[in-house]
């Protein structure tokens, strides 16, 4: 078949060596030698590529790095007058190509929340666009769904490919490799050899396999009304959320996490304005300037945080759902907050109060 | 959820489970309520849960996947029920969990009168990331404990794991599995996988090492910090709560910068707050998602203050914490 390669799994160094010539490729790798978390980083020769399992940290970073500078700014006097303060910008260095390698349907899938926000206005974010657009996916078709995936709840699944420019299948001793977009196919020929037809035959089985797999049994609908009903009934958020601990694990986890603090850090003169990741879970997120908290406790927090995924998010963006069921948020949580949980009581306590 | 609960979890620890059903049973129309472990969201994983009704006894549950330390939800707000302060307050803890609460009463901020202790002599709880490490699992559905095995069933059948290999760090140095306070026990007492003094290796280990081998391993530890500041919110003893200076911008400590030497500040500042206080629970590196040996620092912080003050918090509710005190004539310092 034509357009597809077959990279043997024992070559899948050396072709990324190559595509890294080509573009900067981000990988998987592992977060060290008995450490079962895997995390995306920069390529580098002698870099060894894990595959079979999602990542705990994201490729989020890529397009929207946990700190990013947005200007670089120094007051100077003038010299024709001292006493006259000048302030000096600096734009960042423009943003490069990238291409992340092996990134799941679900962390791809989080972009599309970005872009609702970032890039339809009425404001546009540059740094974000520029890099959103420069940015390539080489798809991984997801076959190690966990208990707590639930894609096919939010519109995906783990054989999707929106968003993606390369599409990976996992087959009998390596990766059968297509091109999923222009920019995608114009590399899939350096990655490896053409398949052969049974190689090319054995991806598409798997990807028809886990096409028709549904992961997750959510049923999100409704919720928009549960969130309203029950916005003030502080034993529901109390029964559903006490044990929370307040961190900012499952909003940096998030694939479709947003939010941003916006600070200058300065050192006598010189300072960088920049731009960091924040989380609705810290107590300062909300905190004014007059001391008041609006939302004074982790359950007004919590209550924020599902609201704005399954219900305010949906009914600004025509319907679309700001999560993207990569589960991460209950996996990585230190209390095994189950946001499916949430969201299903949401639904019932509703019904039962109607 | 309810049938996931009902199917999944561990086979052998149901007479603990059940015991602790009849334990709490006797005593909760007197309690305000009882913090302790549900079924979490599979069957590697538990949850904290509060009950302060009959009906809710049977969602409690013990096994080595009760790994949180519970004793932070009684000092943190909000408070986790509407408080009756003519009541105690139930909490189910393991060995490791009760010292907790000796520090915070040594710190007075609990009083043992007020509480209700269910305690839980432990034989190590279970780290899932190093199961999932050794046998990579899909769709766990049961796991339990045969002998001196982990058992584990997934959707590809069962595996097995040395028990030994599949416990958490901290667990593996523990010298006080059996709850040091306690109004009921609810098996009994264990013996310790250790002895006190033996409980410092790893950190007698990295004193091995050169300085720049020390800097390089905490560099590229550090590095992965992603500044969630999970340790510090399950630490039991981080009680400045909402008032930490990594968050405050007047004064302000650190900048909102990624570099390492503000997640060195950060981890610095977290260690010398607990030294002499902190306990070893190892929650705060339970909770990183970045698996960062977190405790370690406030390990070999604690192994000084042992070395040197010959103290050891959370053992003797009567005790001040040396750190808490100020005494002119003391020399050692
Ligand atoms: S809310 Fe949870 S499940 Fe949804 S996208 Fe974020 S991490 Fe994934
Ligand atoms: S610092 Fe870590 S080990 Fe020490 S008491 Fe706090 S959470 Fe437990
Ligand atoms: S829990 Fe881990 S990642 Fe989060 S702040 Fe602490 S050390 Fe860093």
């Amino acid at each position: 078949m034509s357009g597809k390669v077959f990279i043997p799994q024992d070559k899948l160094a050396s072709a990324l060596e190559r595509l890294n010539e080509k573009v900067p490729v981000w990988v998987p790798v592992s977060q060290g030698a008995d450490r079962w978390g895997i995390d995306f980083k920069p390529f580098r020769a002698g870099m060894v590529p894990v595959m079979d399992r999602q990542s705990t940290a994201l490729p989020k970073e890529v397009i929207f790095p946990q700190v990013q500078t947005l200007m670089t700014f120094e007051y100077v006097k003038a010299p024709e007058d001292p006493g006259r303060v000048q302030l000096k910008l600096e734009e960042p260095p423009e943003a490069g190509n990238a291409l992340v390698f092996g990134a799941r349907p679900c962390d791809v899938r989080g972009f599309f929340t970005f872009d609702r926000v970032f890039t339809e206005g009425p404001f546009v974010d540059n740094q974000y666009k520029d890099r959103r657009e420069k940015t390539l996916f080489a798809v991984l078709l997801c076959r190690e769904a966990d208990e707590a995936c639930f894609c096919s709840s939010v519109g995906s699944g783990p054989a999707d490919t929106a968003g993606g420019d390369l599409w990976i299948t996992p087959v009998e001793g390596g990766y059968v490799v297509e091109g999923l977009s222009e920019r995608g196919g114009s590399y899939v020929q350096l990655l490896g050899d053409p398949a052969t037809e049974e190689q090319a035959a054995a991806a598409s089985r798997s990807q028809e396999e886990v096409s028709r797999q549904k992961v997750g049994s959510l049923d999100p609908s409704g919720v928009v009304q549960g969130q309203k009903d029950r916005f003030e009934d502080k034993d529901f958020w109390r029964s559903m959320v006490n044990q929370c601990l307040g961190c900012g694990v499952c909003t940096y986890v998030c694939p479709t996490c947003y939010c941003f603090n916006i600070t200058d850090e300065m050192r006598h003169s010189r300072g960088e304005r920049m731009r960091s990741w924040d989380s609705c879970m810290f107590a300062v997120y909300t905190q004014e300037a007059s001391g008041h908290n609006p939302r004074p406790t982790k359950l007004e927090r919590y209550r924020n945080r599902v609201g704005h995924k399954f219900s305010y998010f949906p009914e600004k963006y025509d319907g679309m759902i700001a999560c993207c069921g990569c589960g991460r948020c209950i996996r990585s949580c230190p209390v095994s907050i189950d946001i499916r949980k949430v969201v299903e009581n949401l639904k019932e306590r509703s019904h039962a109060c109607a | 959820m309810s049938l996931l609960s009902e199917r999944l979890g561990w086979i052998v620890f149901e007479a603990e489970t059940k015991r602790l059903h009849e334990l709490v049973k006797a005593v909760l129309p007197e309690l305000d309520g009882i913090v302790g472990w549900e079924q979490g969201f599979d069957a590697l994983h538990a949850t904290p849960v509060f009950v302060n009704r009959e009906e809710d006894v049977h969602r409690l549950m013990w096994s080595p996947l009760c790994v949180h330390n519970l004793s932070g939800y009684l000092v943190k707000t909000p408070p986790f029920l509407p408080r009756d302060e003519g009541r105690k307050v139930g909490i189910c803890v393991k060995g490791c969990d009760s010292r907790s609460l000796v520090a915070l009463e040594q710190e007075k901020f609990l009083g043992r009168d007020r509480l209700h202790i269910f305690g839980i002599p432990c034989e190590g709880t279970v780290d899932w990331r190093r199961v999932m490490k050794k046998i990579p699992l899909r769709g766990v559905s049961s796991v339990r404990r045969e002998g001196p095995e982990l058992k584990v069933e997934d959707s590809r059948g069962v595996h097995s794991l040395p028990w030994e290999e599949s416990l958490a760090r901290r667990c593996l140095r523990c010298a006080h599995p059996n709850p040091l306070v306690h109004d009921v026990l609810v098996r009994d007492p264990v013996e310790p996988r250790i002895k006190k003094d033996e409980a410092y290796g790893l950190v007698e280990e990295m004193d091995q090492k050169s300085l720049e081998e020390r800097l390089a391993f905490w560099s590229a530890e550090l590095d992965r910090c992603i500044r969630c500041y999970a340790c510090r919110n399950a630490c039991p003893l981080c009680v400045c709560q909402d008032r930490c200076i990594v968050e405050t911008r007047d004064p302000k400590w650190l900048t909102q910068k990624m570099g390492i030497s503000e997640k060195f500040m950060f981890h610095m500042i977290h260690s010398l707050h607990l030294a002499g206080r902190c306990t070893e629970c190892g929650e705060c590196e339970r909770v990183c998602p970045m698996e960062i040996p977190v405790t370690l620092m406030k390990e070999k912080l604690n192994q000084i203050t042992r070395e040197i003050l010959g103290y050891e918090a959370g053992i003797d509710s009567q005790l001040v914490p040396p750190l808490l005190t100020f005494n002119p004539g003391e020399h050692e310092l």
